[in-house]
């Protein structure tokens, strides 16, 4: 029989993607596509767009069930720019015990001159669900990641706010030299970004305040990682943004009249940026930016899931570089 | 006037007899008091483990710590400024417990693993994997700024107090670092270039000291902690939360040595591969602390 999906692999929960540059030299493709349940790949069989090839991440039955293993390893070889999405949110359902663990690992390597976008929307840890996430990019010179991290407090028409036993996140940023064939090992650690939101590890004192407590009312929180040559000016935007946010605690002595005398003579960005400066104040999202050892990383905050993802979006349109270098279907998700 | 047979006329010399009694009595005791106390010497209060732990935990360590005050300046302004749901009101004891366990869980797995190898190649990996995971400007600076203190404190005043071997204990790292910062310009990371070889973060050099120093490793948890708590205490009260008494008293008061004891048995085991934060608004603040109108503290 026929099947409209790529053929799968021998091993439960593995998969396998490799994106070329194609013997144009200009537009990238896949050379190898291959998944196992519950992980599932898809790439549309006629684009819409060349700047980047695209792939969504899926899983059967939209969401990883208690003990669902996935291991993604992803090869973007010379030159080739890849943009990995999902449909909606990773769920992740609940474990029949806390020592079921749902876990998905992805292992990237990006050659010279190539570059991942990774930009998919939130995990949803339901209720008593365990889950961790492991992502490890091993970026040669010269080589492109735009990465998005976020994870949401549950189904909140559910009543669930961080419900679930635990969930950890664990992102790094390798360097390796670009002839090196090892695979295992090599190269230095320039940046880990790790979160463990664990509902036992508040719970050893009396004093120690329980995981929704120490979530602060914040419904979403997430890191987006930038490091090389195509996602430069998108890292130097998010630092700049970050210095221009105006200074907390300092008041505004300015009467109305003024204030809409200095409004009229606004740049376009300044513009821009006093109304979502608005909009980050009204939705009460927080946010800050860092260069960590030449990755820019940007950690963000937010009560609601909806205006995390307006925030995101707006930043990386205004900006404008990812949908130059990789097209509008990159992202989907945060629109 | 009767006068029984049985009952002896006072007699001058019964009197004598009884004031002599009572006075060999009280020569007797404090006889044996003196004895009892020339018998058995004290103990020695001093060994040299117990004062390096003093030293250690000392607030007059110079490393300077009283200029960071770890997120909580920045958690102040964000509740002040009506930038968070009421719901939460900033408070010093909502603060803390946050904060140790977050520190806990980013930070102590370095100074432990430090401790139970301090040879100079794993502290060049733990302070390298260390600075890979500060994801904050803020915190790097606060990290480094007392690593690098505390090194000048080791090399200068203490290392020379210790037996040869232990003193050259961290004779390789530190001319490690010194290469690096004549190299790099001393910066923690920060352009597309190689970040330096070593940033000397306070994590790992703390282990390797208390090392050296003959401490045990649960004193180098405890006291690793209950340094952090003190300068945030000391930050609350510069921060005009409350009082030197309150400061006491929250110092002294079991809520402090529960949090930290429950947090060293939780990170225990925990490999630094698996460090990470537990508290991400944490993060949040402390980034944040970079955009604070006025700041009387470092990070």
């Amino acid at each position: 029989m026929n099947s409209p999906f790529p053929k799968s692999s021998s091993t439960p929960g593995e998969g396998l993607i490799v994106a070329r540059l194609l013997s144009d030299g200009a537009t990238s493709g896949l050379s190898a596509i291959t998944y196992q349940y519950p992980l599932k790949l898809i790439t549309p069989s006629r684009p819409s767009e060349t700047r980047s090839v695209l792939v969504f991440l899926l899983s059967y039955g939209g969401g990883l069930v208690g003990g669902d293993v996935v291991n993604l390893t992803v090869d973007v070889q010379a030159g080739a720019r890849l943009s990995v999405v999902t449909q909606g949110h990773t769920k992740v359902f609940k474990s029949a015990s806390p020592d079921i663990i749902t876990s998905q690992t992805m292992r990237v390597d990006i050659a010279p001159s190539a570059a991942l976008c990774l930009l998919p929307d939130p995990v949803q840890p339901f209720e008593d669900s365990v889950y961790e996430q492991t992502q490890i990019f091993r970026l040669a010179a010269g080589a492109s990641l735009c990465l998005l991290d976020w994870v949401t407090q549950g189904r909140t028409a559910r009543g669930e706010d961080w419900s679930f036993v635990r969930w950890e996140g664990r992102n790094e940023v390798w360097s390796v030299g670009s002839g090196e064939a090892d695979a295992t090992g090599g190269g230095r650690l320039l940046m880990r970004d790790a979160v463990i939101l664990d509902s036992g590890h508040h719970g050893n004192h009396p004093q120690m305040k329980s995981l929704r407590e120490s979530m602060h009312a914040m419904g979403v929180v997430g890191t987006l990682v930038l490091r090389g040559p195509l996602v430069k000016s998108l890292g130097e935007f998010f630092l700049a943004e970050f210095g221009a946010l105006p200074r907390l605690g300092a008041r505004d002595f300015r009467s109305d009249e003024a204030k809409m005398k200095d409004e009229e003579g606004l740049s376009p960005l300044q513009k821009w940026r006093a109304g979502r400066l608005a909009m980050e104040k009204e939705s009460k999202l927080l946010w800050s930016a860092a260069n960590v050892r030449g990755c820019v990383v940007v950690k963000f905050g937010a009560p609601a899931v909806e205006a995390a993802r307006v925030w995101i979006g707006a930043m990386l349109a205004r900006e404008g570089s990812i949908l130059q270098n990789f097209g509008e279907h990159a992202l989907m998700c945060v629109k | 006037m009767t006068n029984p047979k049985n009952t002896p006329e006072p007699n001058p010399a019964d009197d004598e007899l009884a004031l002599e009694i009572a006075d060999l009595e009280r020569r007797l005791a404090a006889a044996k008091a003196k004895a009892s106390l020339s018998l058995t010497p004290p103990p020695p209060i001093s060994t040299a483990a117990n004062h390096f732990l003093l030293l250690l935990s000392d607030s007059a360590l110079p490393l300077g710590s009283f200029a960071f005050s770890s997120g909580l300046e920045s958690y102040l302004a964000h509740h002040k400024s009506g930038h968070h749901p009421r719901t939460t009101h900033a408070s010093f004891t909502s603060f803390l417990p946050l904060s140790i366990s977050s520190y806990a869980s980013t930070t102590l797995p370095f100074a432990l693993a430090a401790y139970r190898n301090p040879s100079t190649a794993n502290l060049v990996l733990l302070d390298d994997t260390l600075d890979a995971t500060i994801i904050c400007t803020v915190g790097r600076r606060a990290s480094i700024a007392q690593g690098r203190a505390l090194l000048s404190i080791w090399e200068r005043s203490l290392a020379a107090a210790l037996p040869r071997e232990k003193a050259d204990g961290l004779r390789g790292f530190a001319a490690l670092l010194k290469a690096a910062t004549t190299t790099s310009g001393g910066g923690g990371g920060g352009g597309e270039d190689d970040p330096p070889a070593v940033s000397a973060h306070l994590a790992p050099l703390f282990g390797a000291i208390c090392r050296l120093s003959g401490l045990s490793c649960e004193q180098t948890a405890y006291v690793f902690m209950l340094g952090h708590v003190k300068a945030l205490v000391s930050a609350a009260v510069r921060a005009g939360m409350f009082g030197p008494y309150q400061a006491q008293k929250t110092l002294a008061g079991p809520v402090v040595q529960g949090l930290i004891n429950a947090v060293v048995a939780r990170e225990w085991e925990t490999p630094v591969e698996m460090a990470g934060q537990c508290v991400p608004v944490m993060d949040l603040w402390f980034g944040r602390h970079e955009v604070l109108y006025s700041r009387i503290f470092n990070s």
